[in-house]
């Protein structure tokens, strides 16, 4: 196989990036000056060189640990577990969230071959039996595998005494009522509560 | 409710179809082997959006095709008005859209058009194994009430979850689905029963009214228990050991059957194949009371060769149940004409190669 073959063969494995896209990515980059392409290989080994998971919660970082777990401000009691570093970004900037965070890498699914092994369970329960964790609350998706992984959390934590919270589901702010789908309508009558 | 037109092409041996559908609807004749059936289960797919016949995609392309297209015209009150249906045999794709929209899940796309099919292979569903009648009770209460059908989803995906790490001896991992599938179980059980509790009565009124004599029975065999969530955790426990030493879980709707009994016993122990038809042809008139007062509108019936087998005295009492309640759609199959109860004044409509005609001016191939 050529150059040209083996680019496409790459970018194919991307996710939501098909066989058409990949060879539409590569003439493109091709028809680019020569110093962008070069720009992006920079770019892409200094990302694969220098980035690796913080060994405090998972989340990529560049330093020896991530500006969140290097924090000294932030609330060492409250843990956050999140399925992927992706959610990470989107909790800081949406929330007021002050505590840490652990991200697991993925979630259970037996189908496919995800076990807690295969998860950042173990370092989980190494930050939990440090005693400095107070409450963890489960962010994992509100999806069959990501409220097994939850479960299954819970369980494991049972006995160690901190506090376990579950994200709650429901409306979304802003939404309309009849564009709702209906699981989330029917969580939300579920969980309703008393006007104050 | 109603068709006015349906469109396919590459569908079994249905090429390149354009069919106007008749207001009543239409009896399909034909010799055998020449797509009638293929008819009807071109009319039923835009149902649930698969084969009436539990064959794959793949199998319901025609032969040689890359995939198979389709869509159905409602009547012009109706929204959406037009659904479609594509597939393409390289890499299983298929499309749905409705008024040209695609939507969001399969339980947003079923509904819209709602059809009950008599076949003959409907024997299976009082001779044959429980899953037929599972599948039975799971069609008709999906296509009544989208909350059943996503409860049911999501506990088949949680149950091949738990089975799967019950396969790889992990019971620890296997129990991160339990809640899952006792909420959802619970649904599934209750519904059930709760369908069982309301057709009882019709269905053996429906027996009778079909010619049968002595009493026919339909009781939901399963444990009701587990109607209630709650009452999952200790079913677990209890069956653990079983669960654990076989890689597969034991307790739930997914083993539950439908007890049809007559004069107090098991009905395909004791009846003759006459009883057994009886039988099967009120579940589907159960299943089309059923999607009538859920939609409020009458599904259209689709019947395949149901006569065939029945003397003067049962074909006449079926007609007649069949064209109960208010008006709707019928399409009827037939090898020929002296094998159609009298009494169905419908167009026919000649079946030859996978094309349509009047009986008197096939369509011009």
């Amino acid at each position: 196989m050529g150059a040209i073959d083996d680019l496409v063969a790459e970018l194919a494995r991307l996710p939501g990036i098909g066989h058409k896209t990949a060879q539409r990515l590569t003439f493109h980059l091709l028809q680019q000056p020569r110093e962008r392409a070069e720009r992006l290989a920079a770019t892409l080994g200094a990302v694969a060189t220098r980035v690796h998971p913080c060994p405090e919660c998972g989340t990529f970082t560049e330093d020896a640990r991530c500006t969140v777990c290097d924090d000294p401000r932030r609330d060492a009691t409250l843990l956050c577990v999140v399925e992927e570093a992706s959610a990470v970004p989107v909790v800081e900037r949406a929330t007021g969230f002050r505590g840490r965070y652990l991200v697991l890498g993925g979630r259970l699914s037996p189908l496919e071959g995800v076990g807690p092994e295969q998860l950042r369970m173990a370092l989980l329960r190494r930050r939990v039996a440090s005693g400095e964790v107070r409450e963890v609350i489960l962010a994992t998706n509100p999806s069959l595998e990501g409220e097994a992984t939850a479960t299954y959390i819970h369980q494991l934590l049972d006995g160690t005494g901190v506090k376990v919270t579950r994200l709650a589901r429901g409306l979304p702010v802003g939404g309309d009522l009849e564009y709702i789908d209906g699981v989330t309508l029917s969580h939300a009558l579920d969980a309703r509560q008393e006007v104050p | 409710m109603r068709a006015e037109r349906i469109v396919a092409r590459g569908f079994r041996n249905l090429r390149d179809l354009d069919l106007e559908l008749p207001p009543s609807g239409a009896v399909f004749l034909g010799p055998n082997g020449h797509g009638k059936t293929n008819l009807l289960e071109l009319l039923y797919y835009p149902v649930l959006y698969r084969s009436l016949r539990g064959a794959r995609d793949v199998d319901v392309t025609c032969h040689g095709e890359a995939g198979f297209e389709l869509a159905l015209t409602l009547r012009a009150e109706r929204t959406p008005r037009e659904l479609a249906a594509g597939f393409r045999c390289a890499g299983k794709r298929k499309r749905l859209t409705q008024d040209g929209v695609e939507p969001e899940r399969l339980s947003d796309a079923i509904g819209h058009w709602l059809a009950v099919a008599f076949l003959p292979t409907d024997l299976h569903l009082v001779q044959g194994p429980a899953s037929e009648r599972r599948q039975y009770l799971d069609r008709v209460l999906s296509l009544a009430d989208r909350a059943y059908l996503r409860a049911l989803s999501a506990y088949r995906r949680a149950l091949a979850q738990r089975n799967s790490a019950l396969r790889q001896r992990r019971p620890d991992l296997a129990g991160a689905w339990n809640p899952m599938l006792a909420r959802f179980g619970a649904e599934l059980v209750r519904r059930r029963m709760g369908w069982i509790a309301d057709h009882a009565e019709s269905f053996t009124a429906t027996c009778v009214a079909l010619g049968e004599l002595a009493e026919v029975t339909l009781r939901y065999r399963g444990d009701g228990a587990l109607a209630d969530e709650a009452a999952w955790p200790e079913a677990f426990a209890r069956a653990a050991n079983r669960d654990e030493a076989l890689g597969a879980t034991g307790t739930g709707p997914h083993r539950d059957d439908v007890d049809i009994r007559l004069g107090g016993r098991p009905l395909r122990e004791v009846g003759s194949t006459g009883q057994h038809r009886t039988a099967a042809v009120a579940l589907r008139l159960c299943e089309r009371e059923t999607l009538a007062a859920a939609s409020g509108t009458e599904p259209a019936l689709l019947l395949d060769d149901v006569f065939a087998e029945l003397d003067a005295g049962r074909q006449e009492r079926l007609a007649a149940a069949l064209q109960q309640g208010a008006a709707h759609q019928t399409f009827i199959t037939a090898p020929r004409e002296d094998e159609l109860p009298v009494d169905f004044h419908l167009e026919t409509l000649q079946v030859e190669n996978g094309r349509v005609g009047d009986a008197r001016h096939p369509q011009a191939v």
